[in-house]
């Protein structure tokens, strides 16, 4: 069960034993930090579960659909590190990935 | 565009479907009361929630039926996919936009569909709406009553321009938007069956017959984007593409003009935040999420259990009608203190009158848009604008759908 980092809006750091298999939003809201809203419920129909992932882990993210790109290219906050958490699996290799959460649009 | 087709009206040019509100959507001024009355006592309701309002039950085949009020019951069934389909919408705008929409599917179906017609309304897309076409339909009806210092900002502004903007999207004749905003509206006149069947047979012969023209002659509006569009080297299934723009005419037009209705009538009635909202114009977005919150156009979604389940600690056979009242959660004081008030002060969380789950409302990010431009409108054209002394104030209705049906006002010249 990989250990990560979730880093809040507010910037407070919280450890998270990440299940592999569940979706890193699951991860997230499973947790109980419901800042992220993930209001389609994982679907990539929404674009409230929006994530920076820590670059030094991007390489290892699953691709991205151009339907993923496509939502995040709604938000004002979107950089090279973003990623719809709901997309992505978590791998057993995730141990030390930090996450933040971006800022709401 | 000139269209070779032509639209036809309603057999009987007397049926007026703007007359069907209330007795399909209800006209009780205010339902909430109720709503809490039923959550203090169980998450989960036996029955269905026509009947609970006074309303004729609609006609499904026989099953049990459920009312789900609890916000944690809510957020499940409209999650949970394994457990909760939108079949149950096959019985209502299925037949009349279509067993095509992507209403009455589920995943991973409605996916494969859904992703087409959600890039079109994504916020980085219709923003671009905002200019070309919002603006210039909002202020072309506004025109009409500038100068009088009076105006129903329902009859002769909010339930004609979201209508007029999917119109305009559509490139329609000009000189029939009435006969389509008729049948658009129409289509969900489930009391008077056989009006809401008729208008999706009219509504639909016209678009297959676009579908075909703008085939041959495309331009550079929704229809002959969605006509073109090919999934895997084959034009969007007939059934999908037709059933989406009967449903499209109908919600685009529908839903907006409630919801900016309410808004204005929220504002009227607490002068304090409207002056607030004309001193800091960057307070509109917080408003428009509060009234939407307050008193969401759509109070209810119609789900069907899966499986054999439990919600709320009842029994739920498989095959099930569930009446999730999103109204409810909106409303709901753990989430909202003092729920029953309007204040766009309030801390930010977000509602539920866009739905949530995989059917989480496609044009979201376009109704905003309007009503961003709306209340701008407002603001800048009908300088101190108050209730008209001589005419009723607004009165919210309605126990499925809401709505104020006039909005009077003053305002100087």
């Amino acid at each position: 069960m990989p250990a990560i980092t979730v880093i809040t809006r507010e910037g407070e750091e919280r450890a998270v034993d990440a299940s592999s298999g569940l979706s890193l939003m699951e991860v997230i809201r499973d947790a109980g930090i419901d800042e992220l809203l993930a209001l389609c419920g994982g679907c990539c129909s929404c674009a409230t579960c929006h994530v920076k992932i820590d670059p030094a882990f991007v390489p290892l993210m699953p691709p991205m659909s151009e339907d993923e790109s496509d939502l995040l290219d709604s938000s004002e906050h979107r950089d090279e590190t973003s990623r719809l958490s709901c997309q992505i699996a978590v791998g057993e290799d995730f141990t030390g990935l930090r996450v933040t959460i971006a800022p709401e649009d | 565009m000139e269209t070779l087709v032509t639209i036809r009206e309603f057999d009987d040019p007397a049926y007026d479907p703007f007359n069907s509100d209330e007795i399909n959507f209800g006209d009780t001024k205010d339902p909430y009361p109720a709503i809490a009355q039923w959550r203090a006592t169980a998450p989960v309701l036996e029955g269905d929630y026509r009947p609970k309002m006074g309303l004729a039950s609609a006609l499904y085949p026989d099953r049990k039926m459920f009312t789900v009020v609890g916000t944690a019951e809510i957020q499940e069934v409209l999650t949970d996919m394994e457990r909760f389909s939108n079949a149950a919408y096959k019985f209502n705008i299925g037949i009349t936009f279509g067993q095509g929409s992507i209403s009455t599917m589920d995943n991973p179906e409605h996916g494969r569909w859904r992703k087409i017609f959600q890039k079109i309304f994504l916020p980085q897309y219709v923003k671009k709406w905002d200019d070309t076409i919002v603006d210039p339909v909002v202020h072309s009806l506004m025109d009409q009553f500038i100068g009088k210092g009076h105006a129903d900002l329902v009859e002769d502004f909010t339930i004609r321009y979201p209508f007029e903007v999917i119109y305009h999207q559509l490139d329609l004749p000009k000189a029939d938007v009435r006969t389509f905003q008729r049948l658009a509206i129409g289509q969900t006149d489930y009391v008077n069956y056989e009006k809401a069947v008729e208008a999706g047979q009219k509504l639909g012969e016209y678009f297959i017959a676009l579908v075909e023209e703008r085939r041959r002659n495309p331009g550079d509006d929704l229809v002959s984007l969605l006509a073109n569009t090919e999934v895997d080297g084959d034009y969007l299934p007939e059934e999908v593409l037709i059933s989406f723009l009967r449903q499209l005419m109908n919600a685009a037009g529908d839903t907006t003009y409630r919801g900016t209705s309410i808004l204005l009538t929220a504002l009227l009635d607490n002068p304090d935040q409207l002056e607030a909202i004309r001193a800091d114009r960057s307070l509109i977005p917080q408003a428009i999420e509060e009234a939407l919150r307050w008193d969401g156009p759509v109070a209810v979604q119609l789900r069907m259990a899966k499986v054999d389940t439990v919600l709320g600690g009842l029994e739920i056979p498989a095959g099930s009608l569930l009446d999730v009242v999103a109204g409810a959660a909106n409303r709901d004081p753990a989430l909202y203190p003092d729920p029953d008030r309007f204040d766009i002060f309030r801390d930010r969380k977000p509602h539920f009158s866009f739905s949530r789950g995989p059917h989480i409302c496609v044009g979201q990010h376009l109704a905003r848009v309007e009503m961003t431009r709306a209340l701008h409108a407002v603001l800048d054209h009908l300088p101190n604008l108050r209730f008209d002394p001589d005419k009723p104030r607004p009165d919210i209705r309605g126990s499925m759908m809401r709505v104020p049906k006039h909005i009077f006002v003053r305002f100087d010249t």
